[in-house]
């Protein structure tokens, strides 16, 4: 199932700060988007979101929780991340920390991406 | 006959009975119930105590006697040991020793291990338990150890290295120490791994045999793989069995095939999702029974195996329970693995019955679906089964088992073939997709109190969240439980009736133990949420419930 993605969102943390006050939502209605040409930026979005749900549902949702619903507690709740948190993101899930495991050698570069994009569209502080 | 076998125990044990029990007191634990020797209460696994100064009466005045920081937020499913006023407790960061009465530590030994351990850790970091004898400790580590520790310091003695996470191995499960021999299992069937149970020599270490769970081509049960029996895996053996020192025969439960997806892996998988007679010296297989052959819904059979003596038509039998988590509640005679009862405990909807002369399940047609297309069915029991990992109790007095169950079903759709056909271990083994389907009444887990025979409740008390602990029978009439939002309970065990509560800091998933000091009778659990239910399913009724391990230990207060 892939969901609405906020369209117009930098790949990565950082961007032109404008981007980042698009609609939530499939369509784009923000005009500003259109001018800079980012549909097909939003499209590639949610296709990078949507693997990114499926690299969770197959790595991740056994401890922090099916679609990303950690009701325990026990591993970190991901909707907890911040937009400018990539660094910790990537060094957490390369090294692991504790009982988190490290996926260094497992998750490619562009994997990690893809798992950030669709983690920071269901995050909690946009 | 059974006098002269024990006293051939008791000799081969004297030497060594100076400190940790022995032998033969492994094999009267079910009557020193003073203390807590072995995973299970008994080798029979019946965790019944016939302790009665707790009862239906008394049992309000029940209190805290202290409570220990097990420092650990991962979850405690450890059951624990009760030996000369100590008990001996894991979880998955380290081994403990606790004063009984005052609840001081005594000593602490942390557990560590490599980064990438846990990415084959399915279903919850956790630990369940250790076995005692002669003085050592031994227990399991998720990077797939067998370690021993000296049980008065701490110190460790040994450690050998089982299995690796790189070939989808870790373990969770409490060692059994049956005819002088440790025998673990493993976890691993969602990452592709080959399935095992071993037996160790106590003393030092030296792996005395391996049973692999599935065959390779040419051995035995290979031709029902014909697909692929050169890559056969799954067959896990993550909980422990239960032992008949008479029969000399160990019972494990074996768990789901691999990968889940059963497109590509037609015919019965041997010896997956099977009940295993094991001898213990040699790990050589007497007989076994296969609860679900060719398996897609993950019907891993790894519940707890209870060894019981039941009258059937006037005539006394020794026999076998298992409630399955394929929603079957089993009884097999336990001398030559022949069926004897199976019927549905829980609402089950992918088989019609279980053919008794064959012991095979009658499918339905969603399940021929499921083995065969990719279109998505509903099916019931859910994956998580009609029970789980958690251990039931059985009370001989009544010959009634009482069973914390699960009771939802699941949506459910094989990924198509190209997922599954590249797989290597360490890869997740699932390629399924599922969600479960819940009661419009919202509770999703019951306990129960179930005729064996039948699979009929006596009596059911249903809850929002399912019990994800072990249960505890008494012959004070009462029926020990936790619950995932923290209660710990106390049930009569004739009316399904709550007799008394305690709230403690986290979820329950651990398992009740009673025991006896200076003539006053204690009651032991752990709090701290996790286990697989509580980290993956989405649940309402948990969202305040903080992670965090203790230990606790009740007593009654004096009038
Ligand atoms: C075996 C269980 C397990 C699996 C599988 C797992 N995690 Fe974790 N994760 C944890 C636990 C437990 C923590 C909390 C660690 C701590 O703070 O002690 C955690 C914490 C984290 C954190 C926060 C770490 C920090 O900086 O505080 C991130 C980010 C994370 N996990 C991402 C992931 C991703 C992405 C995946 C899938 C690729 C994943 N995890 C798979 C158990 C797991």
């Amino acid at each position: 199932m892939i969901r609405a993605y906020r369209a117009c969102r930098p790949p990565l943390a950082g961007g032109l700060p404008f981007l980042r006050r698009c609609t939530t939502g499939r369509v784009v209605l923000c005009a500003l988007c259109l001018l800079v040409g980012a549909t097909s930026r939003a499209l590639a979005q949610d296709e990078a979101a949507a693997r990114g749900e499926r690299l969770y549902a197959k790595y991740c949702s056994n401890c922090h929780g099916d679609d990303l619903q950690n009701n325990s507690g026990v591993a970190f709740d991901l909707r907890r991340l911040k937009a400018d948190e990539h660094a910790r993101f990537v060094n957490s899930v390369l090294h692991g920390k504790n009982a988190m495991p490290s996926w260094q050698g497992v998750l490619a570069p562009a994997q990690l991406d893809d798992l950030w994009t669709y983690i920071r569209a269901h995050g909690y502080e946009q | 006959m059974k006098s002269v076998f024990y006293a051939a125990l008791l000799v081969a044990a004297y030497p060594f009975s100076a400190f940790g029990q022995t032998a033969s007191d492994l094999l009267n634990a079910a009557d020193t119930p003073q203390s807590v020797l072995t995973y299970g209460i008994s080798y029979s696994q019946q965790r019944f105590s016939p302790l009665t100064q707790i009862n239906r009466q008394t049992v309000k005045r029940l209190v805290p006697a202290w409570s220990y920081s097990m420092n650990n937020n991962t979850g405690e499913e450890s059951q624990p040991l009760v030996y000369n006023g100590v008990i001996y407790i894991t979880s998955q960061n380290k081994t403990v020793a606790v004063d009984a009465l005052t609840g001081k530590e005594i000593w602490n030994t942390p557990v560590d291990y490599p980064p990438d351990t846990t990415r084959v850790v399915c279903c919850g970091i956790v630990n369940r338990g250790a076995a005692i004898y002669e003085g050592k400790l031994f227990r399991t580590t998720l990077d797939a150890r067998v370690i021993a520790l000296d049980m008065k310091t701490g110190k460790q003695i040994w450690s050998v290295k089982s299995g690796d996470a790189k070939d989808g191995i870790a373990m969770t499960s409490a060692p059994l120490i049956a005819d002088g021999v440790l025998i673990t299992g493993m976890a691993g069937a969602e990452y592709g791994s080959r399935g095992y149970v071993e037996g160790y020599d106590p003393n030092d270490g030296k792996r005395l045999w391996r049973h692999y769970t599935v065959p390779r081509p040419g051995e035995p049960g290979a031709d029902s793989w014909p697909d692929h029996a050169a890559n056969a895996s799954g067959g896990s053996s993550w909980t422990t069995g239960s032992f008949d020192p008479e029969l000399d025969l160990v019972y494990w439960g074996i768990g789901n095939p691999a990968p889940w997806n059963a497109l590509l892996r037609r015919g019965d998988d041997l010896y997956t999702n099977s009940i295993l007679a094991l001898r213990p010296k040699t790990g050589e297989m007497a007989w076994y029974f296969q609860t679900s052959p060719n398996d897609p819904f993950d019907h891993d059979n790894i519940t707890s195996i209870i060894l019981a003596d039941l009258t059937i038509n006037g005539k006394p039998a020794k026999v076998l329970l298992q409630a399955g988590r394929n929603g079957f509640y089993y009884v097999l005679d336990r001398k030559s693995g022949q069926l004897i009862a199976a019927n549905p405990y829980v609402k089950v909807t992918w088989a019609t019955g279980v053919d008794k002369e064959t012991g095979k399940p009658e499918w339905t047609e969603t399940t021929k679906k499921a083995i065969a297309y990719t279109e998505e069915i509903q099916t019931w029991p859910h994956i998580t089964g009609g029970t789980n990992w958690y251990p039931s109790s059985f009370d001989p007095r009544t010959a009634t088992a009482y069973v914390n169950t699960t009771d939802y079903g699941m949506k459910y759709q094989p990924d198509p073939i190209d997922e599954i056909k590249n797989l290597k271990p360490g890869d997740s083994y699932r390629a399924v997709k599922i969600s479960p389907i819940f009661n419009a009444d919202g509770m999703r887990g019951h306990l129960r109190a179930i005729d064996p025979l039948t699979g009929k409740s006596k009596w059911a008390i249903p809850f929002k969240s399912p019990n994800w602990a072990g249960t505890l029978v008494t012959a004070g009439g009462l029926v020990f439980t936790g619950e995932l939002t923290g209660e710990f309970i106390a049930v009569d065990s004739d009316t399904g009736k709550i007799l008394w509560q305690f709230q403690t800091p986290s979820g329950i998933i651990g398992q009740p133990v009673t025991w006896e000091h200076d003539g006053k009778q204690y009651v032991t659990v752990t709090s701290g949420t996790g286990g697989v239910y509580v980290l993956k399913t989405p649940d309402p009724n948990l969202a305040h419930v903080p992670p965090g391990g203790t230990l606790w230990t009740f007593k009654l207060i004096d009038e």
